[in-house]
């Protein structure tokens, strides 16, 4: 069966300078992706390919579903079934937080998410359904954001930096509820500076290093020196 | 300075020497008008393109500059050429005034203060029987002046003053507070996180700016020996200058160059057709505006200079080449 | 009583004044563009509710807002798809600035060119002369509708913002252009509907200027910048603070009227400065 998500060198540049060099990596339906590397390696330059929320100039090919999607659109890519929890949250300040997840609907797309089954997995967010979403705690707006892009019922789930400023109880709750959110079949790509926590919760690794994998395979399959090579390069 | 700059300045120089003793009356005024709408262009640019500031409130310093000649010099008995300059120094002080007040509007909000702050001057003007009110006032110190030489003089200090505003600004982009101001233009909280004061770059720019209006102006109306509200404070002033500015292209010293030769063109030219009224010539201008601003956001000489690699009067600095090539084999 | 007679025309007045600001608020507050052209639009609603009620003279003028403001969401929408959107798209705010510049600069030429400089009006006839008389003060019978529906705009903008999906579609698109797109939102698409809103809007205003007093192709430029000090005044993101900015230049403007007669907005555009200086903060930009 082909791979849900399939890059193939894919190039990026922005203006003169290039972000990625040849990057390819394949994920299957169902499938979690841990998406590892410094900072600049290149992780967000190569989600914004996927989900077509790119800047710069592209070279290369991104099949989703065989259907090839790179220079699309971002908005015919979130119809098409792919999400992205972006860096940083990104909520709508001037909305509340049931009216944030409500923008996830708009996308019209079928599936088992519904507002009521996010409220089910996250229970804080329905007592605070009415507060504006900038009022919440930063672990509770990350589920805001992880929830808004379930409700776009996406087959292919893109996750940025997610612990990224969380208290590590905080960060336990929300890799709790991604276990929970795999099981309904959706891939996930996690991209993590957490390394340890991204290869637990993965079947696969792949590290990039100054946009170029240096390492790709089972989570399990690699030792702490090799991935620490992978990482820093030396 | 480079030798072709000498030379062009040489060939300026002769030019304007030249220039009334070949052209009459009426050519020679025209001449004045570009030069000093020019110079008015630059001032402009100086404050939009080099330090990110868009005002459409400088007939303000224009009108105050003419007024201010007209009333010292019938008042006092001063020859007006000499009062020019110092039309000028009290734009200059009228606008460190009101920065402070400006200032703390930003973006859009300062464009549209500034115009405010315009339209009151020029109701509090229209309304002052000393000054004549809505009728405006003529040069009555034109008994001082020597009339058989007063055009070719005139035209000589426009010479003079649209290098002034040319030189002034390259020479100013090319000096440290010039880098400091561009830097705002680009990145505000980057230059102020390297100790650029961002205030003060930007209260530089708005005087030297209003100096260079309020003595462009002076001069213009001191040409025409007739002032009025309507003409002083004609918000179409600052409607040319920016069409010269983005059209010839915003941030560079040729833009304008290349701007006002493009809207004098156009202007003469249209009322040169017979029967073509003065408002078509605008609406061209604004159409013109439109589509480059669609289409070449950087002006014409945004375009050549990115298109063509064409150079004029460089502002832009080339860091120091690194030590020999090899050396850490 | 002459006195609170003035003042109370001043708040009516003010409800137009309100309207004028509405239009360009709803946009610098989406798009972060500031329309200069939004005063030649006035301006151009209120010549084609003259020109339409010229050819049907039977008709009450107050009908014709409703065909206006309906072909100047057209031309809102329009305007955003065609010129706007693309300028926007340099990410440089000077360009949209400039834009809307040159067009103010071609729409009011070309009302000078075909309408020509002398001043018109529309008459609105036994309506706009009819007054009432309350507590024994004269309020005008029209500066009283126009205040109802300066205020049904305002709440239906409201409404339409908070309580619709289009509004907060709206608002999300106004908060993150980028994002929003995630969740399948065409930014440009928004920015489309809202520009042809703020037109209608403007329209309305046009049309009610029209009925007030009499107009030039000029008259542009006086209102965008009572627009714009209502907005300010207001402070961003306020829709009712705008309202009462508006009241408050209207005040400012009636009673500046009457003790200085020929002093045109003089005195609206004093208390414009007066309020800057004592309330700098929350003037200088949207208070994130």
């Amino acid at each position: 069966m082909a791979a849900l998500l399939d890059i193939e060198s894919l190039q990026v540049w922005y203006g003169d300078l290039q972000a990625l060099y040849g990057v390819s990596m394949q994920l299957d339906e169902g499938g979690v992706l841990a998406l590892i590397g410094a900072n600049g390696a290149g992780k967000s330059t190569l989600l914004g390919a996927v989900c077509g929320l790119l800047e710069g100039r592209a070279a290369g090919a991104v099949r989703f579903g065989g259907v090839p999607v790179l220079g699309q659109p971002a908005e015919a890519l979130a119809r098409a079934g792919i999400a992205l929890v972006p860096e940083g949250r990104m909520l709508f300040p001037s909305l509340g937080v049931e009216e944030n997840l409500r923008m996830g609907l708009r996308t019209r797309r079928s599936g088992p998410w519904t507002l009521p089954r996010v409220y089910q997995l996250f229970p804080v967010l329905e007592e605070f359904r009415h507060r504006p979403a900038t009022a919440l705690s930063g672990g509770q707006q990350q589920m805001v954001a992880i929830a808004r892009a379930l409700l776009c019922n996406p087959r292919l789930l893109l996750c940025d930096e997610i612990s990224l400023g969380l208290a590590p109880m905080v960060v336990e709750q929300i890799y709790a509820s991604l276990q929970r959110i795999r099981g309904e079949g959706l891939a996930i790509v996690l991209v993590e500076q957490d390394v340890r926590r991204a290869c637990q919760s993965a079947d696969r690794v792949c590290c990039l290093l100054k946009g170029r994998v240096t390492l790709q395979g089972a989570a399990g399959a690699f030792d702490h020196a090799q991935i620490a090579q992978a990482y820093f390069g030396h | 300075m480079k030798p072709l700059g000498i030379a062009a300045l040489l060939g300026y120089a002769l030019l304007v020497a030249a220039a009334p003793t070949q052209l009459d009356a009426g050519w020679l005024r025209l001449g004045s008008e570009i030069l000093l709408m020019l110079a008015m262009a630059q001032m402009w640019n100086l404050l939009a393109g080099y330090t990110g500031l868009v005002s459409f409130g400088h007939q303000a310093f224009i009108g105050v500059g003419a007024y201010l000649l007209f009333y010292v010099s019938d008042r006092f008995e001063i020859h007006p050429f000499l009062l020019a300059p110092a039309a000028g120094a009290a734009c200059a002080v009228l606008a460190a005034l009101i920065a402070p007040l400006l200032f703390r509007l930003r973006d859009a909000y300062f464009s549209v203060g500034i115009w405010v702050f315009a339209e009151i001057v020029y109701v509090l003007v229209s309304k002052t029987r000393e000054l004549g009110a809505t009728s405006g006032v003529a040069l009555k110190s034109v008994r001082l002046v020597d009339t058989e030489t007063f055009v070719r003089d005139t035209f000589w200090i426009s010479t003079l003053i649209a290098l002034l505003a040319v030189g002034g600004v390259h020479a100013l982009m090319r000096s440290r507070l010039g880098l400091g101001q561009m830097a705002v233009r680009d990145n505000e909280l980057a230059a102020t996180s390297i100790g650029i004061d961002v205030w003060r770059n930007r209260f530089a720019a708005f005087v030297i700016s209003a100096f260079g209006c309020g003595l462009a102006g002076a001069t213009h109306f001191m040409g025409t020996m007739y002032v009025s509200p309507e003409a002083g404070f004609d918000v179409n002033w600052v409607v040319a200058m920016m069409f010269i500015v983005i059209i010839g292209g915003i941030g560079t010293i040729e833009g304008p160059i290349l701007g006002t030769a493009l809207y004098f063109a156009l202007r003469e030219g249209f009322t040169a057709w017979a029967g073509v009224s003065g408002s078509w010539y605008l609406v061209a201008m604004g159409l013109v505006a439109i589509v480059v601003m669609l289409v070449a956001p950087r002006g014409l000489w945004g375009w050549v200079h990115e298109n063509r690699g064409w150079q004029g009067f460089p502002v832009r600095r080339v860091p120091p080449a690194p030590a020999t090539e090899g050396a850490d084999a | 009583m002459d006195w609170i007679e003035t003042i109370v025309n001043g708040l009516l007045l003010g409800g137009l004044y309100g309207l004028f600001g509405l239009g360009l608020a709803l946009v610098f507050g989406v798009m972060r563009v500031v329309n200069l052209a939004h005063g030649e639009f006035i301006v151009l609603a209120a010549y084609a509710g003259t020109m339409l009620a010229a050819m049907a003279p039977g008709v009450p003028p107050l009908l014709w807002v409703l065909p206006v403001a309906v072909a100047a969401f057209g031309v809102g929408y329009a305007l955003q798809a065609l010129l706007v959107n693309r300028a926007v798209r340099t990410g440089d705010p000077l360009t949209p600035l400039l834009l809307t510049f040159g067009l103010a600069v071609v729409l009011r030429n070309l009302m000078v060119e075909t309408f020509g400089t002398d001043p018109r009006a529309l008459d609105g006839g036994q309506f706009t002369r009819a007054g009432i008389d309350l507590f024994g003060l004269r309020i005008g019978l029209f500066p009283l509708t126009a205040l109802a529906i300066a205020a049904v705009m305002f709440f239906a903008l409201q409404w339409l913002l908070t309580r619709t999906e289009w509004g907060r579609i709206v608002r999300a698109t106004s908060d993150n252009f980028r994002i929003v797109r995630l969740m399948g939102v065409e930014p440009n698409r928004v920015y489309n509907t809202v520009m042809g809103l703020a037109l209608a809007f403007t329209a309305v205003a046009g049309m009610l200027l029209a009925l007030r007093t009499s107009f030039t192709p000029y008259s542009g430029v006086e209102r965008l910048l009572i627009a714009f000090e209502v907005v300010i005044l207001g402070g961003l993101g306020s829709f009712w603070g705008a309202f009462a900015g508006g009241m408050a230049l209207g005040v400012a403007q009636l009673l500046g009227q009457k003790i200085d007669s020929n002093a045109g907005s003089l005195y609206a555009h004093l208390l414009f400065f007066v309020v800057l200086i004592l309330r700098p903060t929350g003037l200088a930009g949207r208070g994130r």
